[in-house]
């Protein structure tokens, strides 16, 4: 490799290392970034880059996060807190709760301190100025317009909600000091809160930096028992709600890592990201990789169909990377085997190679070009193949093809030495010699003075 | 002595693991019920594999496969005593159990004719039994150690790979952990071993005594450590890098006087690292170096920009040098390395539209200034869109690679419908490409269409089965099926 790519990647491991981790680390301030889950949608509730504190965010919340619910009230948040209201004064037992199941939904109770509902008037008029008692103040119909009892309609439409898939301790941060506004500000200039409304993760990640506070995912994620995140979530298929059905995994975007965003052609496409295990690992299954890095079926997107036909062009190529899923010497070599492509067809034997009907020069099926083997000694086609890509040529051939021609052992002829100019003054030669010396002999014997490397 | 040995070393990994087991069951006096996941799956595979007969004429070779897969997981296998929860709330002193085991038959006109006896193969036997892996492993010991016992499988920089030994990470403080990890590596010569993450170099099955088959055999210990810095990779931390080194090595079969008693197999070093600007400019680099070879043999740069909110920009630089087993020759032979410029771009459109391209160019190093080397060049790439809704995803792809390796084009049409929510998802997809080798274009060429079909049912709670039938045809067959059935159980306890 020249001096400038290896420069290059070096520059680019110290930058990654030190000026992105300082930059990442300065940045992570309280303050807002883009969501950096999403719910494998196609872009639909994908990486917002709003979430300030008090505006509402242009896309709405993940459904995997926030299910769907149904609220058919007419409120005006901004006009009870102008009238005095408190936060607390409606959500009492918010301040006090310890988890994302707790209903802090204000009951009708709540709204009896100041409106003097009578459920035997429905129609209840008041004095101009106070506050109102009908029901159709408040609640609304299936379609959105003010419900009153009537004999086809007797009770209003529920208030449906489903808990969100988080963890999530109320009165753990209120007694860290965090205010209601903090997560919940834009409310105060709104009427009615919805989901919509709900803090979004960059809100999080301003106090959850790893500094102020924890920034394991585990610690608002849910979690499996062996740790992971639960990443298949009900979108609200519950009793609660029946609004949205089925499950659909929850995946990142790619803002916390760039390289983990799960698009489209994440699947075939994760080298970079794959190369952190345990970060994989904090969602996934072990299995999940092997049933593809080395299981017995193939996701059906991975290769066309009938691949057995094309795959010698993208095997010479290595692209994609063969290796990456399959071992050449086992799982490509007894499919060569079995299909009479390997020179071997037989199995091992020394001589072989003199049985297949398909190598160089025959009339029935040759693999290789006319000249792929130049006996005169000169560069010839396979030494080229070879040198770049020796994984095609060991998808069917062992090293004793090799040393058919190129042991230096009298004895077995040919002599052809496989090593480019001045091989034995370099490193390589002396690398490979000091740390393996059986490779060596495989073609030199035990008192060859080229073992030496001089 | 040998044949004593393979078997012992084969399974240690495994029965260490069931040893550990039983030692942490044992800790607790009374019995008690543990959290488990087991999942199950049978897949049955029934295809046809173009093939050449004797005579050198074209043959379809039936193949029918079943496999059995076995994954299962126990966790909190530690005494009710010991739990306990950090400062972030994050279990401690978590034990747990995980094991995959692979059971794979073969059957159908592939395996008549197979080579048998001494000329057999490990991949050409009728039946094969894996562990792939089984080990105790331990969360948050004392708040600081992560550990793994038994056979476990890893990947990093370095690669895969796979050992039967221990696996201990401490963390040293809240940036920094060490991690040192040693045992035998997983040899498919071995018993109840799959090859898969074996390097390349040495072959099973050869019985020329100059590549010292006995070598096959031979016990690899494997010894590396590593230092991590970033905090827990479970954590939204913005940087991350890991320093590893491994080395594996192997005492000399058949030794003969004068020959060395033991030899390197594979030595490297690893380092990646990755960083974000603002959360909008993500960097990662990872640099390999092979001492085996006295030289760097993986290099990758990768820079990806979150342009705007829906708009993605990735580039890539790659450098590539073969290498192989220690015990291998093809470590002088292949010398040549390729270095890729690879770039990509998403855009994410409402609602649930994305669309995405990537391409690539690579050239290839003049072997050993070989001026008579050509074909240098290679390149490509794909460009697709995928449609979400609610209740399913359609897709479209297409590509086109060339030069060195030959010329493909092609493109898929594929789609998955919920039919009824949970419980009936049916799928399809269109195929259809043409490619020419550059090597014999004359005779290696083709057109190929695949029409593939399936659904999956839900049979009950944790229970699926998928169904996949298809079909090819194209300039080398009227017709080509295959046929696939999975049933997956999973239950969870």
């Amino acid at each position: 490799m020249n001096a400038f790519s290896r420069i290059l990647t070096i520059v680019t491991l110290a930058l990654a290392a030190a000026v992105g981790g300082l930059a990442g680390w300065a940045t992570a301030a309280p303050g807002p970034h883009p969501a950096a889950w999403s719910s494998n949608d196609g872009g639909a509730s994908a990486t917002p880059d709003a979430g300030v504190i008090a505006a509402r965010p242009a896309v709405p919340p993940s459904p995997l996060i926030f299910p769907a619910q149904q609220i058919p009230l007419r409120f005006d948040h901004a006009r009870h807190l102008k009238l005095g209201a408190r936060c607390d004064t409606c959500h009492v037992s918010a301040p006090t709760s310890t988890s994302v199941s707790d209903n802090l939904v204000p009951a009708e109770a709540a709204c009896r301190a100041c409106h003097e509902i009578d459920r035997a008037r429905p129609d209840k008029q008041v004095p101009a100025g106070s506050p109102a008692a009908r029901c159709d103040a408040c609640h609304l119909d299936e379609a959105g317009a003010p419900w009153m009892p009537s004999p086809a309609s007797r009770e209003p439409a529920r208030v449906r909600l489903a808990d969100p898939n988080l963890k999530f301790n109320h009165k753990l941060h209120v007694g860290r000091g965090v205010g209601c506004e903090l997560c919940h500000g834009g409310v105060a200039m709104k009427a009615l809160a919805t989901r919509d409304d709900l803090p979004r993760m960059p809100l999080c990640l301003g106090c959850h930096d790893g500094k102020q506070t924890t920034n394991r995912c585990g610690a608002c994620h849910v979690t499996e028992p062996d740790g992971r995140l639960r990443t298949n979530l009900a979108s609200g298929a519950t009793a609660a709600t029946g609004l949205i059905e089925g499950t659909r995994p929850l995946t990142p975007s790619g803002v916390l890592r760039g390289f983990d965003a799960h698009g489209p052609d994440f699947g075939r496409h994760h080298e970079q990201a794959g190369k952190e295990e345990r970060y994989c690992l904090s969602c996934h299954k072990r299995s999940e990789c092997v049933d593809c890095h080395g299981g017995v079926v193939r996701p059906f997107d991975i290769h066309p169909s009938d691949y057995v036909s094309l795959h010698g062009n993208d095997a010479r190529r290595n692209t994609p990377d063969c290796s990456s899923c399959h071992r050449t010497q086992s799982f490509c070599v007894g499919c060569h085997q079995r299909t009479g492509v390997a020179p071997d067809a037989t199995g091992g034997q020394l001589g072989a190679q003199a049985r297949n009907p398909f190598g160089t020069g025959t009339q029935l099926k040759a693999f290789h070009p006319p000249g792929w083997v130049n006996e005169g000694g000169a560069t010839s086609g396979h030494s080229q193949q070879a040198r770049r890509n020796i994984r095609t040529c060991v998808s069917c051939h062992r090293e004793e093809s090799c040393l058919a021609c190129h042991s230096a052992d009298p004895a077995r002829g040919g002599g052809v030495s496989p090593h480019g100019p001045a091989f034995a003054g370099t490193a390589r030669c002396r690398a490979l010699s000091s740390r393996n010396k059986r490779a060596c002999l495989k073609c030199h014997a035990v008192s060859a003075p080229e073992l030496d490397c001089e | 002595m040998r044949r004593f040995g393979r078997p012992r070393a084969g399974r240690v990994g495994f029965f260490g693991s069931c040893v550990g087991l039983a030692l942490v069951a044992s800790l607790e006096g009374s019995a008690r019920a543990y959290d488990f996941s087991i999942d199950l799956a049978t897949i049955g595979q029934g295809y046809q594999v173009r093939g050449f007969a004797p005579t050198g004429a074209d043959e379809l070779l039936t193949r029918r496969r079943l496999t059995q897969v076995l994954n299962l997981s126990i966790f909190d296998i530690e005494p009710a005593a010991w739990h306990g929860d950090d400062a972030d709330r994050t279990a401690r002193n978590v034990l747990y159990f995980d094991a995959n085991l692979r059971f794979d038959s073969d059957f159908g006109g592939y395996m008549t004719g197979r080579p048998l006896g001494a000329d057999e193969i490990r991949e050409l036997k009728q039946s094969q039994v894996d562990v792939l892996w089984a080990f105790v492993g331990g969360r948050r010991i004392g708040g600081r150690v992560d550990f793994q016992l038994g056979r476990q499988v890893h990947y990093d920089q370095l690669d895969f790979y796979a050992f039967d030994g221990a696996d201990v990470l401490a963390r040293i403080n809240r940036l920094f952990a060490a991690e040192a990890f040693g045992g035998a590596e997983v040899r498919g010569e071995l018993p109840l071993s799959s090859p898969i993450y074996e390097l390349d170099g040495t072959s099973a099955g050869s019985r020329d005594p100059a590549t010292r088959p006995a070598q096959n055999s031979q016990i690899r210990p494997l010894a590396g450590a590593a230092v991590v810095f970033g905090g827990d990779a479970d954590a939204a931390s913005p940087v991350q890098a890991r320093l590893s080194y491994r080395r594996t090595w192997a005492g000399t079969a058949d030794q003969l006087p004068g020959e060395p008693g033991s030899g390197v197999d594979d030595e490297k070093v690893g380092l990646t690292a990755s960083g974000a600007i603002a959360r909008r400019v993500f960097l990662t680099a990872g640099l390999r170096y092979n001492l085996l070879l006295a030289s760097f043999d993986d290099e990758q740069v990768a820079v990806r920009v979150r342009a705007t909110a829906r708009q993605q920009v990735g580039l890539e630089m790659a450098y590539l040098a073969p290498s192989f087993d220690g015990d291998s020759i093809w470590n002088v032979f292949a010398s040549g390395a390729y270095r890729d410029l690879r770039g990509s771009y998403e855009l994410a459109l409402d609602p649930g539209l994305k669309l995405y391209a990537r391409g690539f160019a690579r050239h290839y190093d003049a072997v050993d200034g070989d001026p008579t080397d050509v074909a240098r060049w290679a390149g490509g790439g794909s460009a697709g869109a995928a449609l979400r809704r609610r209740h399913g995803v359609v897709r479209l792809d297409g590509y086109f690679d060339g030069g060195f390796g030959g010329r493909k084009t092609g493109a898929d049409l594929s789609a998955r419908w919920e039919m009824r929510p949970r419980s009936l998802q049916l799928e399809g997809r269109l195929t259809g490409y043409e490619w020419k080798s550059d090597q014999q274009s004359a005779t290696d060429k083709g057109v190929v269409f695949g029409v593939q079909a399936g659904g999956r049912f839900r049979l009950g709670e944790g229970t699926r089965l998928h169904l996949l039938i298809e079909d090819n045809f194209g300039s080398f067959y009227a017709a080509q099926y295959r046929g696939l059935a999975v049933l997956e159980v999973d239950a969870s306890i």
